[in-house]
């Protein structure tokens, strides 16, 4: 991989690793789950119609449920089970979670068959489709037929996502494999593995996107991981880009920045500057769908933290609860005088406590089992500044956190609040303690807030002209 | 999550009660916490005071232990009473005391240490809500308490020579006590200087008074900077030849404040903040080279002909050559205290601006005040007084100046938008 000379952003923090223990192990399956949950509005949104009854059996990869609209997706089984009956899940949203509807599966089957088909090597299933030749239609036909969603913080259905890049008509399609979170290696072991097929999946999403620069964006210190990478890349006109490790050049917008040099407006996504971004699992699962027919059921999620016994990446059916998948790898040191680990979803810099009931989603790129340590009584800030030196989108947050104290809406508003990338870098360097990250994202949702209501249509019957 | 019995201390406030604890991201953090910072800063401002302490003797060791203890005291009587959480904790009242001891001189009273570690405490600091919410730096609050309480105490050291204070004979380091001083020669190099007469100190006149005498107008006491002109039979000495060799500047071997004086320590110290990210250098640089510039542009009087006074714009520009105006500018900038104001009072963290931006708008204002104040009027601390009134600036220049953010276009807020 070519490490080219981009530009750089402001800002940003050395953090420390901690990928080691699970950095060089080669993703396993996950043992036989005692259950599934398999929530039913993955994406949030409405929830999908279910077409399957208590009792009954279902096999692997069957479509369970049908999608209402356009904000969700149709659901298939992850393994082959008897249906329980419906039940109440959480699943990840932005910083929190949502309650769904989830199917609940017994008597499940083991999950050999979870991991996606190798390309040329594997040679299992026959390459069904040619991408390739197939026209442009075909090939939207097929993928909207797949009924795919994207593996992001928060998920949403491709083809709304797809609709969205080819109306803004972007430039750059860009893989994230940065993957800058201490403890997760997921998307790393992912573009290790299956290098080839994501670069394929690039590709397909390139062409319907209609963006000429299509490029995988990842780490300079792990590049030797990834030469399997490099034929296929020149292959399908894959530029890959290695860049430094300073948090959070990771962040959508900041990667956007990084290598397109335009910067995102406040408040928007990178397809506001021409750059759909997405990450590896979701290519994976393009190609899965449109070259072998096959519908992606699982994650890959990055268990880890010093209270797991056997850390490591797993392909985890949908639907396991998060909790179910912590203790399959929970170690002897777990539940002593310490105290009870606290289980995150997500890396720990912008990650979220486990909810009980949170099961695994396309959203769930690693369970980590931290020290119980608690949250430091914040202190008054001391003005010292770290924060508004270390923030990639350059916020002043020692004024945003004025404004917050003093309820200032508005002042948070010309103060650019709305750019902030959610990193947790404020948080994590402010020496008083101060829950800074929280506080600009309260702000931006009521920001957010008013702008809604002052824009809103008056309500049909109201006094107002 | 909500609160458990199982608590450790930490996590109690101050009136005992465990409070409820919600898990935020991120769920690690870096490990420099608030008191972390203050005994880092305290660490280094006290290489300046042990420059002091070997400089002035035992006195100033004195001086500065009541500073420190009537800060730490104050504090604790005063949480005693009103319970401020942001007073509980003592690394910061010691970083205030350790700093207060700095600006003050070895020859004082007990009691004015004691008065003005009671005033920074008090009306520096907690009357705000402690810390992080005071608007001037509490150690500069109480030396102006001080300054205007006891004027006489501050800035006489021996009746008989009025405008002279003490430094240590070189063989009396450390040991010597300052009172017991003797006239000494102002342009006599420090090293080699042995004590006259059995005294532990000479009186010398402080550098900033003998520079005076080139911006007085209405009585210039110097014909010139250097070059006594020939042409003039009574004209007045050269201002320049009264001062001490510039490495007596250095070294800390004048009167002044315990920690004003050294110069090596101070920029040492400051460079240790920096290393440590404590502060920018761009408010030190911006502070130096704004005085700098003042001092070069800023007109000094001389005495003409005939109790003529001569205007000269510019010294920098002088017509006794570009050597002898560098003299000058540097005599200026290091004699007074604008050393100990550069590198370790402006840049305290709660009274300067947050942006670096800001915090160049703020050296500006202090180094150009700093400079004014030591060349025209006769107030007693006129650094450290500068960056007490540019301090009341801050919250305005924090308001004012906002860097361009992530996205938008600059003074993207002026807009509107």
């Amino acid at each position: 991989m070519i490490f080219r000379r981009y530009g750089m952003f402001t800002g940003g923090i050395e953090l420390p690793d901690e990928k080691r223990p699970t950095i060089d192990r080669a993703i396993e399956v996950a043992t036989r789950p005692q259950r599934l949950l398999v929530p039913l509005a993955p994406c949030g949104g409405a929830p999908a119609t279910p077409t399957v009854a208590t009792g009954d059996t279902v096999s692997p990869g069957q479509r369970i449920a049908i999608a209402k609209d356009q904000t969700g997706v149709d659901v298939f089984a992850p393994l082959a089970g008897q249906v329980a009956g419906i039940v109440t899940v959480t699943v990840p949203e932005w910083g929190g979670f949502v309650e769904s509807p989830a199917i609940e599966f017994t008597d499940l089957s083991a999950p050999t068959d979870l991991a996606p088909s190798r390309g040329e090597d594997g040679g299992l299933p026959e390459r069904g489709f040619n991408w390739k030749d197939a026209s442009e239609d075909s090939l939207l036909a097929r993928l909207a037929e797949g009924q795919l969603a994207t593996h992001r913080v928060r998920p949403q259905p491709l083809m709304t996502w797809l609709s969205r890049a080819r109306d803004q008509k972007c430039r750059w399609s860009i893989v994230n494999v940065m993957d800058q979170e201490p403890l997760v290696s997921s998307d790393h072991r992912l573009l290790s593995e299956f290098g080839p097929e994501i670069m394929e999946g690039l590709a397909i999403i390139a062409r319907l996107v209609g963006s000429p620069n299509k490029i995988v964006a990842a780490d300079h210190r792990r590049t030797s991981y990834y030469e399997a990478c490099g034929a296929p890349a020149e292959r399908f006109g894959v530029t890959q880009i290695a860049l430094p490790h300073k948090y959070p050049i990771g962040a959508d917008t900041i990667l956007t920045k990084v290598i397109t040099r335009r910067e995102t407006p406040p408040g928007e996504t990178p397809f506001a500057v021409g750059a759909a971004v997405l990450d590896a699992a979701t290519c994976l699962a393009v190609y899965q769908w449109v070259v072998h027919r096959r519908h992606l059921l699982a994650r890959v999620v990055t268990v880890a933290g010093p209270h797991t016994a056997r850390p490591g990446n797993f392909w985890t059916p949908f639907g396991t609860p998060c909790a179910d998948l912590a203790a399959l790898t929970a170690g002897p040191g777990s539940g002593s005088a310490a105290g009870e680990p606290t289980l995150i979803h997500g890396g720990p810099m912008a990650g979220t406590v486990c909810d009980a009931r949170a099961v695994v989603t396309p959203a769930t790129n690693a369970v980590l089992s931290l020290e119980a340590a608690r949250t430091p009584l914040p202190g008054p800030c001391l003005r010292c500044g770290w924060c508004t030196d270390h923030c990639p989108a350059r916020l002043n947050v020692a004024a945003l956190n004025d404004a917050f104290e003093l309820s200032l809406v508005d002042r948070a508003r010309l103060g650019g609040a709305l750019a902030c990338v959610e990193c947790g870098v404020c948080s994590y360097i402010c020496p008083a303690r101060l829950p800074l990250t929280q506080r600009v994202k309260q702000l931006k949702r009521r920001i957010v807030a008013l702008r809604r209501a002052s824009e809103a249509p008056p309500a049909i019957g109201s006094d107002k002209p | 999550m909500t609160s458990d019995a199982t608590s450790s201390s930490q996590d109690r406030t101050h009136t005992g009660a465990t409070v409820a604890h919600v898990h935020d991201s991120p769920f690690i953090r870096a490990p420099e916490g608030a008191r972390t910072v203050f005994l880092t800063t305290v660490l280094a401002v006290c290489g300046p005071l042990l420059g002091g302490i070997v400089m002035f003797g035992w006195r100033a060791s004195m001086t500065a232990a009541l500073a420190i203890a009537s800060c730490v005291i104050t504090e604790r009587l005063y949480y005693r009473v009103t319970r401020i959480p942001a007073l509980l904790g003592r690394s910061h009242s010691v970083l205030t005391g350790v700093l207060l001891a700095l600006t003050l001189p070895a020859f004082v009273p007990w009691f004015v240490p004691v008065v003005a570690g009671a005033f920074a405490i008090i009306v520096g600091k907690a009357v705000f809500g402690g810390v992080g919410h005071f608007v001037w730096q509490p150690a500069l609050v109480g030396r102006l308490a001080v300054a205007v309480l006891f004027p006489a105490l501050l800035t006489v050291a021996d009746a008989r020579f009025e405008g002279r204070q003490p430094v240590l004979a070189q063989n009396r380091l450390l040991v010597g006590d300052v009172r017991e001083a003797a006239y000494g020669n102002d342009t006599a190099p420090w090293r080699g200087r042995a004590a006259p007469n059995r005294k532990d100190a000479v009186l010398l006149t402080p550098p900033t008074r003998i520079l005076r005498g080139l911006t007085d107008r209405k009585s210039p006491a110097y014909s010139a900077l250097v070059q006594r002109p020939a042409d003039q039979p009574d004209a007045k000495p050269a201002g320049l030849l009264q001062m001490p060799p510039m490495e007596n500047l250095f070294y800390g071997a004048r009167p002044g404040g315990l920690g004003e004086t050294c110069i090596l320590l101070l920029i040492v110290a400051c460079l240790y903040l920096a290393y440590r990210d404590y502060l920018k250098w761009e408010l030190p640089l911006s502070m130096f080279l704004a005085a700098w510039i003042t001092v070069a542009v800023a007109p000094i009087y001389l005495a003409g002909p005939n109790d003529t006074v001569r205007t000269v714009w510019l010294p920098i520009l002088s017509q006794e050559g570009l050597a002898a105006a560098l003299t000058y500018v540097n005599y200026q900038t290091v004699s007074g205290g604008l050393a100990l104001a550069i590198t370790l009072v402006s840049v305290e963290m709660t009274s300067r601006p947050v942006t670096a931006g800001g915090q160049v708008l703020l050296g500006v204002g202090c180094g150009v005040l700093a400079m004014l104040l030591q060349l025209y009027t006769t107030i007693p601390i006129p650094c450290l007084m500068a960056v007490l009134a540019m301090n009341t600036l801050t919250p305005t220049i924090d308001r004012l100046w906002r860097p361009r953010v992530f996205g938008t276009k600059y003074f993207a807020f002026l807009r509107g938008k």
